[in-house]
């Protein structure tokens, strides 16, 4: 598509470069009479901008505002503040930065693993280990060896908090960026609107709570996952699998993507005609990364006592504790919900682990049968949506935090062809949502509340959803016509609507309401319940969206190979 | 058509959830001020309002403020009855944070309001100027750091403040814009800096006719002085009549204090500090007698006597007369123009200049006594606005040094670079070309000036630790920051004042 035209003074020839930009987005509304109004308040914020601004004057500015905002959040409460003897996911990062600096890498995972073992792969390990030198160089109470559990100074939050900051901003932010300018102009979508959907995508309320609220790094996870997809659009596959294997490397909850990318990088390799030498060249690169990744901790002369393989399998142990149950806590998932009515702790665990594994596999087969036949890049968000939902709903030991996984790709539908119409931005903003209000009771132990209502609500605003804003499911004459099909339909105004009152209400239920004796839960659960089943409905709009994109997609090429014969 | 969007709701709206947001921030002792003032004024009759002091944080602001705080005390007993207690010192329990930080925010509305009644007020070729300039002062760095963070309620006062302003726009609302600005003085002393202003813009344009001084307009100047001295009334009277009135002037008057507050405010004073210290180096040199005594006060630079080493002393009655010497200078014109609203601001904007820069004992919060009327007409063109652009460097980098912890640093800094980066670019783009030739004297200074700033916020924030440790030459960073700074604003004064004068 042609670059974003350059800004003109003359008033009459802004306005006609003013209706362009909103091409399949519907960003400007038409007020009659010439006179313009934006669709939503994100747009109003960029109004300035759709005349085509330098981004080298936007992207700082934007990065500043959503800065600010995380580092906002991040003067609030955090995971286990105050609650010995275990503390919770802060202090198990900083235990971590406490053993990588002291020990040998070959202790690493296998020191005290009663308090807070280090239970993530290596990448994790090394960026603690990073983390930590450069925060005892600040000061080296903050991580001394076993004086240093439970520690708590104000100082040293900070400090952890910039940590979280810093790393995202190395990883996570500069993806995105990236990512979704290669997308946007792949998609056809005007520069201007690309600044807003990046906004929107940064200012996700369900990764900054968890991140700088709750205390965890999953951005740099996500970061990479995001980095190998804009390698893959910009078709360098063997720098797409080192950057995935560098998010599997970070955080094993990256292989609920892994299918997905496996089927793609397998189907580029097979379709349109079979590519052997691309096939190996792929399979060695990622084998060698791997081997890169894990050599350190197996590599070093400690580790001869231990023997490879105990190196090997103790992570691997750690990093996949099938020794836990079926779910931890009250999860939005398949297996809590149907628990909740037919107790599953009458069945033998490993019937229970087959039932999962088969019940995630068949979830998540359709589409990555569908990647592989149609190895398209445009198609990934949806089909990466799609499988992390069914990993989501049907997996084993699945966290309310995973949600931030299936969220990702769905959030990054708004910077696709239309991603910011109000169809698209009515279901991305309502999982979202939803997403949100699930991991509300882990937020309020957190002593996050008033972040969680700032920034959901902040979000919802901004993109003009409910409950500030019903506009989305309102049909309005907009510049352009003929665009009847971006409108959510009336089943899922229906749909959203009843699942914003369940939110509401169980909201005012769970503040005002105390739950029934003997049921100290209940809420929990009606949070977990209803999540559950609007984590259903998502899977099934990704599976939805991803075949209507894929028939769109054929019908295009067979389109084209009839013109071309016709020539 | 002009484009209003991004609306100050909208901007309202975002800007009050990261405010909510800054509620567990760092809090300056004014937190406790506050309080305590609320604690006062609820438990206490009015007649020891002024007497009680069993914090040190007395009631020193005029009647109105106490009423004002009477009023939310009655809203605060839902919130947290302890906070309301006079001998709970320091009691900050999280209900009283949330409840007095949003008490902020909401009394924020009225800046709101009187920021969309001054957009309103101005004929449509400017709209977009005026819109654009009251998003800027809505979302001013200097009203987040002083009362979203720091504590105080400078949104709401300034709300007034420019309420009044636009006022006196009309002669058939001058009456009213009188009696708002009486009520502002009657909450915060520190308008009487602008109130000479005030008082010849209304004495030439209401009181007497446009058209001849020599015919006095006796009904205009009967109802002024009615509502003026009856709002002073209201205020004082009670206090007055229980004979109240002395204590009054010694709590809201505290002439204890010395030249320059703890942090030397970037002013004349601050320079002339900055060279006394550079002259005491050089004394031995040159000859000149040093005062052995002063030497370890202003290393110190705490609360009280400032005193001068080599150069010659700073009384009261000097910075006085220097205040009001060049308070004097704009109003001339003021008194010319009969009517000219323009020159009305203007003549605010200097009149808080000449206090800003020669008072005794300013504090750096001041500064918004300048930037705020400023903000209202720097965009008349660009020579206005090249005037504007160091003085909105200056002051608001001044104000880092009220926030010092570590978590707030990120906040003041990006918040400030991020408003100055989209407003002096906005401002840059709107501000339409003037009417007379401009004069290319200080443009290259400022932009080296302005390019300054970013190595000395480094050097103040991280270098000098770096280089010095924690707690050598302590003064060294905040006696660079101010004297920097007091050179943008003085900078900035005298370019105002030739655009002022040839304007």
């Amino acid at each position: 598509m042609a670059p974003p035209t350059p800004s003109s003074h003359r008033p009459r020839k802004k306005r006609k470069i003013a209706t362009s930009p909103s091409s399949n987005n519907n960003l400007i509304l038409d007020l009659g009479e010439g006179k313009q109004s934006p669709a939503f308040p994100l747009v109003s914020f960029l109004w300035a901008a759709r005349a085509g601004v330098s981004q080298w004057l936007i992207l700082p500015l934007v990065l500043m505002a959503v800065g600010l905002f995380r580092w906002a959040v991040s003067l609030w409460g955090y995971s286990g503040f105050r609650v010995p003897p275990m503390h919770g996911d802060f202090e198990a990062q900083r235990h971590w930065m406490e053993i990588t600096t002291h020990l040998p890498l070959a202790k690493w995972h296998i020191y005290d693993l009663q308090y807070w073992g280090l239970d993530y792969p290596p990448l994790t390990a090394y960026h603690s280990w990073l983390l930590g030198k450069i925060g005892s160089a600040f000061d080296p109470s903050w991580f001394a060896l076993d004086a240093s559990r439970g520690f708590e100074d104000p100082r040293l939050k900070v400090y952890m908090r910039a940590t979280v900051v810093v790393s995202e901003y190395f990883v996570f932010i500069p993806a995105v960026v990236n990512f979704l300018r290669r997308y946007t102009r792949m998609q056809g979508v005007h520069a201007w609107s690309a600044s807003i959907a990046l906004v929107a995508v940064l200012l996700q309320p369900a990764n900054i709570l968890i991140d700088h609220g709750h205390f965890q790094y999953n951005t740099v996870m996500l970061g990479l996952v995001v980095a190998s997809l804009d390698a893959i659009l910009a078709g360098r596959m063997l720098w797409a699998c080192i950057f995935f294997v560098g998010a599997l490397g970070f955080k094993q909850m990256a292989l609920y993507y892994a299918p997905v990318m496996f089927a793609y990088l397998l189907g580029v390799c097979t379709f349109p005609r079979i590519n052997i030498p691309r096939l190996i060249s792929i399979a060695l690169v990622t084998l060698a990364s791997f081997a890169l990744l894990l050599a350190p901790v197996m590599m070093n002369k400690d580790s001869v006592t231990y023997g490879l393989l105990f190196q090997l399998t103790q992570i691997i142990h750690r990093v996949f504790p099938f020794a836990r149950g079926l779910f931890e806590d009250k999860v939005a998932n398949a297996w809590c919900a149907i628990h909740t009515f037919y107790k599953l702790t009458r069945f033998d665990a490993t019937l229970l682990q087959r039932a999962s594994l088969g019940a995630t596999l068949a979830s998540i087969i359709v589409p990555c049968a569908i990647i592989f036949r149609h190895p398209r890049a445009s198609l990934l968000l949806p089909a990466l949506s799609a499988v992390s939902w069914g990993f989501f709903l049907f997996s084993f030991q699945v966290h309310e935090k995973s949600v931030l996984l299936p969220l990702l790709p769905m959030t990054l539908l708004l910077a696709g062809n239309g991603g910011l119409s109000k169809e698209t931005r009515a279901w991305v903003g309502w999982a979202n949502m939803l997403g949100s209000w699930t991991m509300y009771p882990l937020l309020k132990r957190d002593e996050l509340r008033v972040p969680y209502i700032v920034m959901t609500l902040l979000w919802a605003y901004i993109l003009g959803l409910p409950p500030t804003s019903f506009e989305t499911y309102r049909s309005r004459p907009s510049v352009e016509d003929s665009n009847t099909h971006f409108e959510p339909s009336t089943l899922t105004t229906l749909l959203h609507f009843g699942f914003h009152l369940a939110m509401i209400a169980w909201h005012v239920l769970e503040a005002f309401v105390a739950p029934p004796p003997g049921k100290p839960d209940l809420w929990v659960v009606l949070n977990a319940l209803i999540g559950a089943g609007g984590f259903g409905i998502a899977y099934l709009w990704c599976m939805w969206k991803l075949y209507t994109q894929c028939r769109q997609i054929s019908r295009q090429v067979t389109e084209e190979e009839s013109q071309k014969k016709k020539q | 058509m002009a484009d209003l969007y991004p609306s100050l709701a909208q901007c309202a709206v975002v800007a009050a959830a990261f405010k909510v947001l800054l509620f567990p921030a760092y809090k300056s002792t004014d937190f406790e001020v506050h309080r305590n003032w609320l604690a006062i004024t609820h438990s206490l009759p009015i007649q020891e309002w002024y007497y009680e002091k069993s914090s040190e944080w007395t009631l020193d602001y005029p009647p109105f403020f106490a009423a004002f705080e009477w009023l939310m005390s009655q809203a605060a007993a839902y919130a947290d009855p302890a906070m309301l207690v006079v001998n709970n010192l320091g009691y900050e329990s999280w209900q009283t944070v949330y409840f007095q930080r949003a008490t902020v925010i909401l009394t924020e509305l009225v800046l709101v309001y009187a920021l969309s009644r001054f957009v309103k007020s101005v004929p449509l070729p400017n709209k977009q100027a005026a819109h654009v300039a009251s998003l800027s002062i809505l979302l001013s760095p200097g009203l987040l750091i002083i009362d979203h963070i720091h504590f105080q309620y400078n949104g709401f006062m300034y709300g007034i403040l420019i309420l009044s302003i636009v006022l006196a726009r009309k002669q058939s609302t001058l009456l009213y814009s009188g009696i708002l600005f009486a009520v502002l003085l009657c909450m915060k002393h520190i308008y009487l800096y602008l109130a000479l202003a005030y008082f010849v813009y209304l004495l030439r344009t209401y009181c007497l006719s446009l058209k001849s001084i020599f015919r006095p307009r006796f009904g205009n100047i009967f109802k002024l002085g009615f509502c003026v001295v009856g709002v002073f009334a209201i205020a004082f009277g009670p206090f007055a009549q229980w004979g109240q009135l002395l204590q009054l002037k010694d709590r809201l008057f505290p002439f204890s204090r010395g030249l320059c507050h703890a942090y030397w405010a970037p002013n004349i004073w601050a320079m002339y500090s900055f060279a006394d210290r550079v002259l005491i180096s050089l004394a031995p040199r040159l000859g000149l007698p040093v005062n052995a005594e002063a030497l370890n006060s202003v290393t110190r630079g705490l609360v009280g006597d400032t005193s001068f080493a080599v150069l010659p002393e700073v009384t009261k009655e000097h910075t006085f007369i220097l205040t009001f010497l060049f308070q004097l200078v704009p109003l001339i014109k003021v008194w010319f123009n009969p009517g000219c609203w323009d020159t009305f601001v203007g003549a605010i904007t200097l009149c808080g200049y000449a206090s800003f820069l020669f008072g005794w004992h300013v504090h750096e919060k001041a500064i918004l006594l300048i930037i705020i009327p400023f903000s209202l007409i720097a965009l008349k063109d660009r020579r206005y606005f090249s005037a504007f652009r160091p003085l909105a460097v200056a002051g608001h980098v001044s104000l880092f040094p009220l926030l010092f912890t570590a978590a707030e640093f990120p906040l003041k800094t990006i918040y400030t670079v991020m408003w100055l980066v989209l407003f002096l670019f906005v401002f840059d783009r709107i501000a339409p070309v003037p009417e007379r030739p401009r004069i290319f004297l200080f443009d290259r200074l400022s932009l080296l000036y302005l390019a300054i700033s970013i190595p000395l916020i480094i050097y103040c924030s991280l270098g000098h630790q770096l280089i010095f440790g924690w707690d050598r030459l302590e003064f060294l960073p905040l006696m660079f920051m101010s004297s920097y700074c007091a050179l943008g604003v003085v900078g900035s004064w005298v370019g105002f004042m030739v655009v002022y004068f040839t304007a």
